[in-house]
């Protein structure tokens, strides 16, 4: 314990000295050049062509040259036609000095080829047709892209004109060579001064600021061979007094230098979406749902960081970054994928009626004067790589993003339970009474979490000899009640010669390389680290094998991993991350892959752990850095949260975001990561928590424990309470996930994408659905009495799931919300499967009958539906499961079994509860003829068919007789 | 399926669901046992009769006897399912023949997890389920035995214990009397010195007033010579300083003395110079004799190897003015901060702030005068001595009746423990208990001590006040609280502190045995516990 102190306090010192002021150590927009020049762009003035002259087609796709009248710069313009609606447009250099980066790994596979036919062609302009009703034209001089739904004008690219692609350059100056001496000397002697003084010196010179700035990367060209290229191919768009812009060619923030050898490369362009009321996605930002405007601040930012504390509603870059946009029209929805990894800009901006662009758009699309949201995109490198998804329903572009990025595997059942985590529970000895604890006070829990303090000083894979000796024996404790443990593994390796993970990285040449080639340190939790380089298979093959059992010892099949700080967090890093200039495998900069960096922490780990079992189970990781596909490896939470009013409020948004945007499985830190929650506040969590996707308590170092029983009786009753109503809905969640694999619709969803065409709901972020059946609205305030819900739906009924009372749809209605309550409600209309036994864990649950919850239309119908497998082996992918269609109509419900592979259970439905009758049948009779007992409530219009006992895996049908 | 054989075993029999493994398969029951649902302790039995309807325990349903345990809930409060797993707020029953009966929540039934010793939770899951009442029973009963043997003992050490503190007590509270009588005599003596002092100072206040107006005038004239001496002196030092004899001094006429060179770089500068004739150019005599020479003249006398002048070395370019005028305003200050509490410091002080009847040497008291002012000089001794001795009383009363408020304990068997320290070290730290009085720890390689925690009151939970101590205000953590320490106490041989956590950051427990935990020894039972238990 003393040694845990000790790191307490050096831990908090590195947080302290890195981390602790919060804006200041971000950059602002105007303190990062590229987004000032991008932001700069001038609309209205584009000087690209398309090159009609250079037009190529295949079957599929499009490629066509486009030139800048100012600079005669030219681009590759490639459009590909994919499947499903969706349009592949792609921006590159035309013989670029080096070539850009292209993010692959964001996809999943090589998406499908769809069809593209030119329909009409002229001097003004081409006409293609794309997949079912897409239609597009590339409009010649300036070169715009207009994509339509049928008649539809939906998307435009470039329409405001700020189309900017930085193209490849050398340094121009006329005593280049002349001077190189000189610099390289005034480099040399300049390199051992701090950055400012530096640089003092450099411009006291006769020449540039720049000049002395002479890294030449190896891979570039020969000096020569770029100086012609530049002179011939690539004159300078830019006037030659631009070329020395300060921010071009070296960048400073605090006291971090970026050397940037490449030179401006950022890519930028505009995207407009005529008629549309609002956009959504783009993740991460503690922000509103429906996203702001930004024309008066900062766009929003898309670069990975480790934010200490991070604020609310405001457009900052955080952990992850998923550059997916969707934009919602009173009538349709469209979708866009930027896929770049480099650090990316969004601005937003609502037309204003009247404006050029806006005239422009409403010519085109034949609409009103409605003002539109158009949006600004742009890159600090790589290329325009953008994905055109037209929809037209909130749930085809889900589903068109799905295909491209993939989706989220159905987890393990026990990853859908509740998780208890705390920074960190010290030692064996800990652990137990914790587990213990939950079993005294009867509280189900699946997963135990250990956080960096297990380790034998911060080196992963390994474990503290003397506060945990035997942690095998500790999972067993864990395992014996059906239980699990999840251990911290992150991508910072401590630089110790000792350390096996190290040796062997430094052998093999692993690491994450400075901008002189030298292996990159850093500091982090273990004091001086170096950054495995996963963009290296080799490096991530490596890494799978190290979660082996006869590799991490200690663990076992019911171990899984979370991966932390993998943005990467650097605590001595600019803004806490990585240099941009440092180096990855393939000669790519840091700048170029950086939002990727933590998605290829947890492939490596995801793979670990599937080899490890044989490819048996299916595997678990929780990752806080995420990236568009990152949805493919599992779950992400929103970081170190506060326990505050605001930040429980703010989950909702923030995990709506992420779940439109194709990261369904994802939660906040129950109780608020930081500072200590009240009871009012831990309670509220846990009642919002237990109805979010991903479930789990924690708590930093600093804080008191907060296991829920050592609050006063009616906390812990309350708490309890929640956690055991999360596992009665868990199969719920289960089916909900398992149609998201086949759908990529989430589980938890926005209003709107039920009802797409209630205007009511577009910008709502104080409630959402799960699934399509039941309604949440979280109480997020201090002293809250009641909450105003809003009732979806036409002609539809929503019923309290405690009390059966129903509501009238649409509308808003006053819900009374003492502190035990939760306000959720079941739609008219569905069939919700639960279990009611409560066990001390979901593995426990597994041949315990089932109960549906029948709620009622008015037409007096409902369907709903049942996926069950084996809960934990990806046999289901082979088919091994039983789904259910339960279908209720005229006075019968029955079940169809619509799949059953080899896949067997003992599990029944000993419980039906029919709500919205007006009166009790006379009998009740199944489809053998048996006469089944039953009970009715005529104040709550429910009837309860008591132990109907049907196998799940027979087709069967009850029949009330009125 | 299991839930169509299920209604068959409702019942079960006493004797059969001991003896057999294969439980469940047992539905005969023999006429001469008595037969309850299962997970029914006995004591409930009788609410659960076979032959009428049932009634939930809370009353809120009846119905008919065969809902009971047949693996449906429907009971509010579970009653009805007191052996399946159907009701989420049930609870099993465990009679655990050969060890102790448990009640476990339903939760546990049947789902593949051994949680009776005696295997009956699980009577349908295929869990392999061994009945291990025997031996846990059988160990229950060693350790029940150790228990009972380090109870006996430790408990002969409690009295021991308890013998010594209500002895210190004893003595203290002995003590304490005889103080107070003292204190009471005390009190009485001072107030008679006070009166004698009062007596004495009386006539010799109205002699002395006679002399005060002879003690003013020879007090100004001796102001009034020590002012012409001065001016003689700094007139004289003007002239010496006044080479060139103009009636005024200037810069050039100091840097020609070195004692004026204050950075002692063997040269005087004009600033040096300038410094003494508060910055100006030259100085009148009258400027010098009032305001010029008291500045000059430490450093003459320095030069002159006099007296080190204190002043100048002061930070050079500083004025060195003397600041009379700010001490004075900040005496009074002082003096009105008169505090309640008795500081013997302030008192003293007090004392010289009072009008002293010391004369000046010059003035010459009558017989008569000096005899009274002997007099009254006895009476104040008398009393300041009075004054002291009872002060001392109240002191020690006052520690002892601290002493005394605390509480050792119901019979003040943790009164030993106070005083005296114990240690306990792991990696990197030596913790040191000091009951009743502190607790801190150590860094082993070297570091100063931190204060976990002072004594401030019992801590255990309701019902056993005295099973943990509270020590708080503790040194507070680097951007934290301050730390404060808990610290759990049971039964021991010797007073041992066991071990220490930090389960809360800055919140540190410690668990220590004593005798002092230990509570009467009662035999352990050696016969069954159900029949115990149930009977």
């Amino acid at each position: 314990m003393g040694n845990w102190l000790l790191i307490l306090t050096i831990c908090a010192a590195a947080v302290q000295s890195c981390v602790a002021v919060d804006r200041g150590n971000f950059k602002t927009c105007d303190q990062n050049a590229f987004c000032k020049r991008q932001r700069a762009t001038q609309p209205g003035n584009s000087p690209w062509e398309i090159l009609l002259d250079s037009l190529n087609s295949t079957i599929s796709s499009l490629q066509v040259q486009v030139i800048s009248s100012r600079s005669q710069a030219r681009l590759q313009l490639q459009l590909i036609a994919l499947a499903d609606s969706t349009l592949h447009f792609e921006l590159d250099e035309v013989n670029p000095i080096k070539l850009r980066y292209r993010a692959q790994e964001s996809l999943s596979g090589s998406p499908q080829l769809s069809s593209l036919k030119i329909t009409e062609q002229s001097s003004d302009s081409i006409s293609l047709s794309f997949g079912g009703t897409g239609k597009a034209i590339l409009l010649v001089k300036p070169f715009r892209l207009d994509v339509y739904d049928g008649d539809q004008l939906v998307i435009s690219v470039n329409a405001r004109g700020l189309l900017n692609f930085e193209h490849q350059r050398v340094r121009k100056s006329k005593l280049w060579e002349a001077m190189s001496t000189v610099a390289q000397t005034v480099g040399s002697v300049g390199s051992s001064l701090p950055g400012k003084a530096y640089s003092w010196v450099l411009q006291w010179l006769p020449w540039s600021s720049e000049a002395g700035r002479n890294e030449e990367p190896s891979s570039e060209p020969a000096e020569e061979e770029m100086k012609a290229e530049a002179e011939t191919k690539h004159p300078d768009e830019k006037p030659v007094e631009e070329e020395e812009e300060p921010g071009l060619w070296e960048e400073t923030f605090k006291s971090h230098v970026d050397s940037k050898p490449y030179g401006p490369t950022s890519v930028g362009v505009d995207i407009s979406f005529p008629g549309s009321r609002h956009v959504y996605g783009i993740p991460e930002h503690a922000d509103t749902f429906a996203l702001k405007q930004t024309k008066n601040g900062d766009p929003y930012r898309l670069y990975n960081t480790d934010v200490f504390e991070y604020e609310l509603y405001n457009p900052m870059a955080l952990y992850g970054a998923v550059p997916f946009m969707m934009a919602k029209r009173q009538q349709g929805t469209v979708g866009i994928f930027w896929n770049n990894a480099a650090e990316t800009y969004v601005d937003i901006e609502e037309s204003s009626s009247g404006s050029v662009v806006s005239s422009l758009m409403n010519l085109v699309s034949g609409g009103g004067n409605e003002p539109h949201q158009q949006t600004h995109w742009f890159s600090e490198s790589g290329i325009i790589d953008l994905y055109i998804m037209i929809g037209p329903t909130p749930k085809d572009v889900v589903r068109q993003y799905g295909s491209l990025t993939g989706k989220t595997p159905l987890p393990q059942r026990f990853a859908l339970g509740y998780h208890q985590c705390r920074w960190n529970y010290n030692d064996q000895e800990d652990v137990h009474s914790v587990n213990k604890g939950f079993d005294l006070h009867d509280i189900p829990y699946d997963v135990l979490w250990l956080d960096i303090e297990h380790t034998d000083n911060k080196k992963y894979f390994t474990w503290d000899p003397v506060k945990f000796p035997d942690p095998l024996e500790m999972v067993h404790n864990l395992t014996a009640n059906g239980r699990k443990l999840v251990t911290i593994v992150d991508p910072h390796m401590k630089r110790d010669s000792s350390y096996f993970f190290h040796e062997h990285c430094e052998q093999n040449d692993f690491y994450v390389k400075d901008k002189s080639g030298k292996i990159y340190e850093g500091w982090c939790w273990p004091g001086s680290a170096s950054y495995p380089d996963f963009f290296n298979p080799a490096v991530r093959d490596y890494w799978a094998s190290r979660f082996a059992l006869d590799k991490y010892e200690g663990t076992s099949l019911d171990v899984y991993t979370w991966n932390d700080m993998n943005e990467p967090s650097v605590f001595n890093g600019p803004e806490v991350t990585m240099p941009k200039d440092c180096l990855h495998y393939g000669g790519y900069e840091h700048r170029d892959v950086h939002n990727m960096y933590g998605m290829m922490v947890v492939e490596g780990t995801i793979r670990g752990q599937l080899m490890r079992s044989d490819y048996k189970l299916r595997p678990f990781v929780l990752s806080r850095s995420f990236f568009a596909g990152s949805q493919r490896f599992g779950a992400v939470w929103t970081g170190d949260n506060i326990a505050d009013w605001e930040h429980l409020a703010i989950a909702v948004p923030m995990l709506l975001s992420l779940s439109v945007s194709g990261i369904p499985f994802c939660g906040a830190d129950v109780g608020g990561f930081f500072n200590n929650p009240n009871t009012e506040l831990l309670t509220r969590w846990y009642q919002a928590g237990a109805f979010q996707p991903f479930f789990r308590g924690h708590a930093h170092l600093h804080t008191k424990r907060r296991e829920p029983w050592l609050f006063d009786e009616q906390t812990n009753k309350i708490i309890k309470a929640s956690i055991k109503k999360r596992y009665t809905y868990l199969p719920y969640w289960y089916t909900l996930f398992y149609e998201h694999e086949k759908t990529a619709v989430p589980p938890m969803r926005p209003l709107w994408m039920e009802y797409p065409q209630d205007g009511e709901t577009f910008s709502m972020d104080n409630q959402y659905l799960l699934g399509d059946s039941i309604l949440v609205h979280p109480v997020v305030r201090s002293g809250e009495q009641e909450v105003s819900v809003y009732f979806p739906g036409v002609d539809t009924l929503w019923y309290e799931i405690e009390t059966f009372r129903v509501y009238e749809a649409p509308g808003y209605q006053t819900i009374p919300v003492a502190i035990e309550k939760i306000p959720i409600f079941q739609r008219g209309g569905t069939i919700v499967p639960k279990k009611e036994r409560a066990r001390r864990a979901s593995s426990l649950m597994t041949k315990d009958p089932y109960t549906f919850i029948v709620t009622l239309d008015k037409q007096g119908k409902a369907q709903g539906r049942l996926y069950i497998d084996d809960g934990q082996s990806l046999e289901y992918q082979k088919g091994s499961y039983i789904t259910l269609e339960l279908n209720m109509e005229g006075h019968t419900l029955s079940s169809k079994v619509t799949n059953q592979g080899a896949f067997e259970t003992p599990e029944s439905i000993d419980k039906i509860v029919i709500v919205g009758l007006s009166r009790a049948p006379s009998s009740i009779v199944d489809n053998t003829g048996r006469i089944l007992e039953y009970r009715y409530d005529a104040t709550s219009q429910a009837l309860v068919l008591r132990k109907p006992n049907f196998s799940v895996s027979n087709e069967w049908s009850v029949n009330l007789k009125m | 399926m299991f839930l169509k054989e299920f209604r068959a075993v409702v019942f079960q029999n006493v004797l059969i669901l001991c003896a057999s493994a294969v439980l469940w398969k047992q539905t005969t029951a023999t006429a001469t046992q008595v037969t309850r649902p299962r997970g029914v302790s006995l004591a409930r039995a009788s609410l659960y009769i076979p032959d009428s309807d049932f009634t939930c325990l809370d009353g809120s349903a009846t119905f008919p006897f065969r809902y009971v345990n047949d693996d449906y809930c429907d009971c509010q409060d579970g009653s009805d399912e007191p052996g399946t797993s159907a009701c989420p707020n049930g609870s099993f029953y465990c009679r655990n023949l050969g060890h102790e009966a448990t009640v476990v929540p339903s939760s546990r039934v049947n789902d593949g997890i051994c949680d009776c010793c005696d295997a009956a939770d699980e009577y349908q899951s295929g869990a392999n389920c061994v009945n291990t009442c025997k031996e846990l029973g059988s160990a229950a009963q060693e350790e029940a035995q150790k228990r009972y043997e380090l109870e006996s003992q430790g408990y002969a050490i409690k009295l021991e214990y308890i013998n010594k503190g209500k002895h210190a007590k004893q003595s203290q509270q002995e003590r304490n009397m005889a103080l107070k009588a003292e204190q009471l005599e005390a009190e009485a003596l001072r107030s008679e010195k006070e009166r004698e002092k009062q007596e004495a100072e009386e006539p010799e206040r109205q002699a002395l007033d006679k002399y005060r107006q002879i003690e003013q005038e020879a007090m100004k004239e001796k102001e009034e010579m020590e002012r012409s001496q001065r001016e003689g002196e700094a007139s004289k030092a003007f002239d010496w300083l006044d080479s060139n004899q103009d009636g005024k001094l200037q810069v050039e006429e100091l840097q020609t003395h070195t004692a004026f060179d204050q950075n002692q770089d063997g040269t005087v500068s004009p600033d040096e110079a300038k410094f003494f004739l508060h910055n100006e150019e030259e100085m009148e005599k009258n400027e010098f004799v009032t305001t010029g020479w008291p500045l000059i003249k430490p450093f003459i006398m320095k030069a002159q190897g006099l007296e080190a002048p204190s002043q100048p070395e002061q930070q050079a370019g500083e004025i060195p003015l003397p600041d009379d005028h700010h001490q004075e305003e900040s005496i009074p200050e002082t003096d009105g901060e008169e505090g309640e509490e008795e500081d013997e410091e302030h008192e003293e002080e007090g004392e010289i702030v009072k009008p002293s009847p010391v004369t000046p040497s010059s003035i010459e008291y009558d017989a008569e005068t000096q005899a009274l002012i002997e007099a009254a000089n006895k009476a104040r001794n008398a009393y300041d001595e009075a004054d002291r001795r009872l002060r001392d009383l109240e002191r020690e009363i006052r520690q002892l009746e601290e002493s005394n408020s605390k509480d050792y304990g119901p019979n003040e068997e943790y009164q030993p423990m106070d005083g005296q320290c114990y240690e306990y070290s792991d990696r990197e730290y030596t913790y040191k208990l000091c009951p009743f009085d502190n607790g801190s720890q150590r860094p082993k390689h070297g570091g100063s001590e931190t204060r976990l925690g002072s004594w401030d009151s019992w801590d255990g939970p309701e019902g056993s006040k005295y099973a943990a101590m509270k020590y708080d205000k503790g040194v507070q953590c680097w951007n934290g609280p301050q730390r404060s320490l808990k610290v759990h106490l049971s039964c021991g041989m010797e007073n041992q502190l066991l071990s220490v956590s930090e389960p809360n950051r800055c919140e540190y427990e410690m668990k220590f045995t004593t005798p002092a935990a230990c509570s009467e020894p009662r035999k352990p039972n050696d016969g069954d516990s159900e029949f115990h238990d149930e009977l």
